[in-house]
């Protein structure tokens, strides 16, 4: 349990950088697509509620001095928030939306052509291993900054032989 | 080459796009590195202080 909130410290900022590239790219291609960089679309709406649960998330945590309180506080806060998760997803089913149904995760033949499945696929598995890799260096980053004694003292000493 | 910059006329647009997020990637690899930089640090010097005691 220890390890998993540290892994939800780790996740946060990452999470909030990313959230913030979608909805920037999104405005740049929106830009010359649609005619406008931003309207009232449920997606584009959903998302942006989706980067104010993560701003909380990081508040929060800092906002809470005691370590057990700010994880128990930011974990209810992120299982709250990620009901938003689905809703974003759906959000081009269930209401009139600029953006397109969805292409990839449906339960007919995917809607892309091939030519573009394989790119976008790709970079989803690359994007993918990148976070893996950010999560995993800023968890140990956070284990090293929380953990005491002798657990400590063994793991400084296997990264110093590493 | 020319044509490959210009991508139709929707360039300006692609390459911001491309640009800004690998300015995040970037920045958020650099965050990571020096986070667990600050952290070794810190935990040597509680460790050396809890040792003391």
């Amino acid at each position: 349990m220890k390890v998993a909130h540290a892994v939800a410290a780790a996740a946060a900022p990452a999470g909030t950088t990313f959230t913030v590239v979608s909805l920037l790219t999104g405005m740049i291609w929106g830009a010359p697509t649609w005619g406008t960089a931003f309207t009232w679309d449920p997606r584009i709406v959903f998302q942006v509620v989706m980067l104010l649960f993560f701003f909380g998330c990081l508040a929060l945590r800092s906002a809470i001095d005691d370590q057990s309180r700010s994880d128990r506080a930011t974990a209810v806060l992120a299982i709250v928030g990620s009901i938003n998760v689905p809703i974003v997803h759906y959000s081009v089913v269930w209401w009139n939306s600029l953006h397109q149904p969805p292409t990839l995760m449906r339960l007919d033949k995917p809607a892309i052509h091939i030519t573009m499945a394989w790119p976008l696929l790709t970079m989803l598995l690359g994007f993918t291993l990148y976070l893996v890799y950010i999560i995993l260096t800023r968890t140990r980053a956070e284990l090293l900054r929380r953990e005491r004694g002798a657990w400590l003292r063994e793991a400084l000493a296997t990264e110093g032989a590493a | 080459m020319k044509a490959f910059f210009d991508m139709s006329g929707y360039g300006v647009y692609i390459w911001w796009a491309y640009g800004l997020t690998l300015g995040v990637m970037l920045a958020n690899v650099w965050w990571g590195r020096r986070a667990l930089r600050t952290a070794r640090i810190e935990a040597r010097r509680r460790l050396a202080m809890e040792e003391q005691r």
